[in-house]
């Protein structure tokens, strides 16, 4: 501590980002997935795959809302749209709530945009288990489990602004890369993903506490309101109470011209619509477009919305959802949003993934320089117990890790769609196959232990298209998957992500890595994009790793 | 529509950041010639920056002003990406794709777009 | 604790860091704690817009709290600048607070 500034910040760089790096690991690779968790979601139920929208989508909607809800308090209808090819319907059936609830159920079902029949989906947690996973963990009771996440994103946070600290050459090193130089090359390789993207880092480490700000830091809301929180967010987001009596009983008016009318005078397709009091006299429609890109608006509500009286489509309220917020209230937002990357662009969420990418390439490079140090330190002596656990727990947060996912998927596929305990075990083969490279990792901390893992991973990102072919209708050879973009997509990643991984192994099999000469000769270009190539550093490992 | 479009910040941030990296002694060497002459070096860090600049000034023109510079941010660490690796590995081909690229991005979105 | 058990802990090369971590940690989270409930309630704009510019504020004021408890010359240094901004801080904040309830 008394050795100056960087040398503190070293020590603090490497203790904060080592101590929760395989949490933070398991938080990357869950919370990149998750900027797909809608497709991903649809990937998991092939039953959906076939709904093709239409014009009439939302008449047949109505329809459905009709017949299965016509008594209900309210509506809540989701348009297809380019993420989702399915119409979903919620309503909140009329019944007494509890005092003091806090989240009514309602009740949901899914609707094939083409037909208007509803649809009954294989049950299954899809993404959003992936997503909840990010900052909830699984099993773990929830307050627990988001507090856990962020102390690990403080964590994170530290290690951020003490490795910029103590990065002495960061300019200068910028663009350097010197492969093949065993454990300079990891230095490198971490450099490089951290530096580089080092705005995207920061702002998803620096957004994810923010969001969680009410539960972290409420003393500012306590100290500024009487009511706390509570006090807050009725402040920013005064909500009308609905009307909480149901009117006499009158007939809905149709909804095509009431979207279309809404289309007309915002320019946007229509995404949602929702209703209070269904087919009653008091009945009020709002239907709501999708907002223009803008990184800084709210993330609730504001949506272009005309509001109409239910029973004769009479223009109420226009809602253009563009008030000024306050320059404090911007920067939030666009933390946020661009955190969870609100804008439905895919090309957008694309770059996001592949930023996703290299944050877990920066946590996984950084504790396998550790390792690498460490192992070098030892001159060739056998490691001990300490650095035996961190490279078997280092193969089994990563490459385990990424087993587990393709396990979890392989599982939607493999488990038979009417079992009753699908969804819960599709979740159990996912911790199963994790704990089970755990173990193996555990017994084989050093090279062979990769090797072996990242053959099975390889193995089985690669089956995943396969076994989508042998066990559905909408796999790469089919229109369907191309005609809902997602799917197709999402059979895609897999086959490039196992490209990736057979690379990793390829190049820790041939280790012809002899330190301090520099690139060898012959080297293949590195064929494809970023995402890629800060895993290709796994080739350049030290002698003494051990075999 | 968009990816097209997106092109062009993304090889005009890569050419900035090959100019950049030309700027530095070190990567001017491997890539080019032995003993760059200070003056040369200045010059391409002021490439270097005015390729970055106009890189932003297209994001704004293709986006709102809050999605852009988180945009042009991104796309910056993109094109970083591929040129770090490249450095080591082919540093001719890094430099010669620098002027190459911008420009048939340009042409593609004027023809596409 | 006996006598020679509190010498050895005070000898103890970890000892440095462990308080430093504690302050830190529990320190560090304190003072951010207090500097948000302050500039909650004594930023000149509206409340909502006052409590979230400190909230933006607060992790970066917990961090750099962290990293200056490891860089600064001791772990009673680090002690002390951290404590005495946090009472200060605190009683500001009752103060503002107190002026806004009565």
């Amino acid at each position: 501590m008394k050795a100056g500034l960087r040398q503190s910040m070293a020590w603090l760089h490497t203790w904060s980002g080592l101590l929760l790096g395989w949490l933070l690991l398991a938080m990357f690779v869950t919370g990149t997935s998750a900027y797909f968790r809608e497709e991903i979601s649809l990937w998991m139920a092939p039953e959906l795959h076939h709904s093709e929208p239409s014009p009439e989508t939302p008449a047949l909607a109505w329809a459905a809302l009709n017949d299965k809800a016509p008594d209900a308090k309210s509506w809540d209808l989701r348009l297809p749209d380019a993420r989702s090819p399915v119409a979903e319907l919620r309503w909140q059936p009329n019944t007494p709530a509890a005092p003091d609830s806090g989240r009514r159920r309602g009740e949901q079902a899914v609707m094939d945009a083409g037909t208007g029949d509803l649809l009954s989906p294989r049950a299954s947690r899809g993404g959003d288990f992936l997503y909840r996973f990010h900052f909830e963990l699984y099993g773990v009771p929830r307050i627990w489990a988001r507090w856990l996440v962020c102390v690990a994103t403080m964590f994170m946070l530290v290690a951020i602004i003490s490795g910029v600290i103590t990065h002495k050459k960061i300019f200068k090193d910028f663009f350097t890369f010197r492969p093949g130089k065993g454990q300079r090359s990891w230095l490198d390789s971490h450099n490089a993903t951290a530096v580089l993207a080092l705005p995207f880092h920061f702002m998803i480490t620096y957004s994810g506490l923010l969001i969680f700000m009410v539960m972290l830091m409420p003393w500012g809301m306590n100290a500024a309101y009487q009511d706390g929180w509570r006090g807050f967010f009725q402040d920013v987001f005064p909500r009308d109470e609905a009307t909480s009596e149901a009117g006499a009983p009158a007939t809905l008016t149709d909804i095509a011209p009431l979207v279309s009318r809404t289309e007309a005078a915002f320019e946007q397709p229509v995404r949602r619509i929702s209703v209070d009091w269904p087919n009653r006299d008091n009945a009020v429609i709002r239907v709501s477009t999708d907002k223009a890109p803008a990184v800084t608006d709210r993330r609730r509500g504001g949506n272009p919305t005309l509001v109409f009286n239910g029973t004769d489509g009479t223009l109420l309220e226009r809602q253009p959802g563009d008030e000024a917020i306050p320059g404090a209230f911007r920067v939030y937002n666009l933390f946020v949003n661009l955190h969870l990357a609100r804008f439905a662009d895919p090309m957008v969420r694309g770059l996001f993934f592949l930023f996703g990418l290299g944050g877990t390439a920066m946590v996984a490079t950084g504790m396998l320089l550790w390792v690498s140090k460490r192992t070098q330190q030892l001159r060739g002596k056998a490691p001990g117990g300490a650095l035996r656990l961190v490279n078997g727990l280092n193969i089994a947060s990563l490459t385990g890790l990424l087993g587990a996912l393709a396990a979890y998927f392989a599982a939607n596929r493999l488990l038979p769609v009417e079992w009753a305990g699908r969804e819960s075990w599709e979740i159990r083969v996912f911790f199963l196959a994790w704990l089970l490279a755990l173990g193996h990792a555990l017994l084989r901390p050093n090279r062979r232990g990769w090797i072996e893992q990242l053959a099975a991973i390889t193995v089985l990102w690669a089956s995943l298209p396969v076994l989508n072919l042998a066990t559905t209708d909408s796999h790469l050879f089919s229109a369907t998957a191309w005609r809902v973009g997602a799917l197709a997509g999402f059979d895609v990643v897999c086959l490039i992500l196992a490209g990736v991984w057979g690379y990793a192994l390829w190049r820790v099999v041939q280790r012809r890595t002899i330190r301090g000469q520099g690139p060898l000769p012959q080297r293949p270009r590195p064929q494809q994009s970023m995402a890629q190539d800060p895993r290709s550093q796994r080739g350049a490992r030290t002698a003494g790793d051990g075999a | 529509m968009t990816v097209i479009a997106v092109t062009l910040p993304l090889t005009l941030a890569y050419a900035g950041l090959t100019a950049l990296a030309l700027a530095m002694k070190r990567h001017h060497e491997a890539a080019l010639s032995a003993k760059p002459p200070a003056a040369r070096l200045r010059g391409f860090r002021i490439a270097g920056w005015v390729l970055i600049a106009l890189m932003v000034a297209s994001c704004l023109r293709l986006w709102p002003t809050g999605l852009a510079l988180s945009m042009a941010l991104g796309l910056v660490t993109l094109a970083g990406l591929p040129l770090v690796f490249l450095l080591p590995y082919r540093p001719r081909l890094m430099v010669r794709l620098a002027p190459i690229l911008p420009v048939l991005a340009l042409i593609a979105t004027l023809i596409l777009t | 604790m006996s006598r020679l058990f509190l010498q050895r802990l005070a000898t103890w090369p970890g000892l440095g860091v462990a308080l430093r971590t504690l302050i830190a940690v529990f320190g560090g989270y304190a003072l951010a704690a207090c500097a948000t409930a302050a500039l909650s309630v004594w930023l000149p704009t509206a409340p909502a817009t006052a409590v979230i510019t400190a909230n933006l504020l607060s992790f970066l004021i917990y961090t750099v709290a962290v990293l200056w408890a490891f860089s600064t010359r001791s772990a009673a240094r680090a002690c002390a600048g951290i404590m005495a901004p946090t009472l200060l801080l605190a009683g500001l904040a009752w103060l503002g607070r107190a002026e806004n309830l009565l």
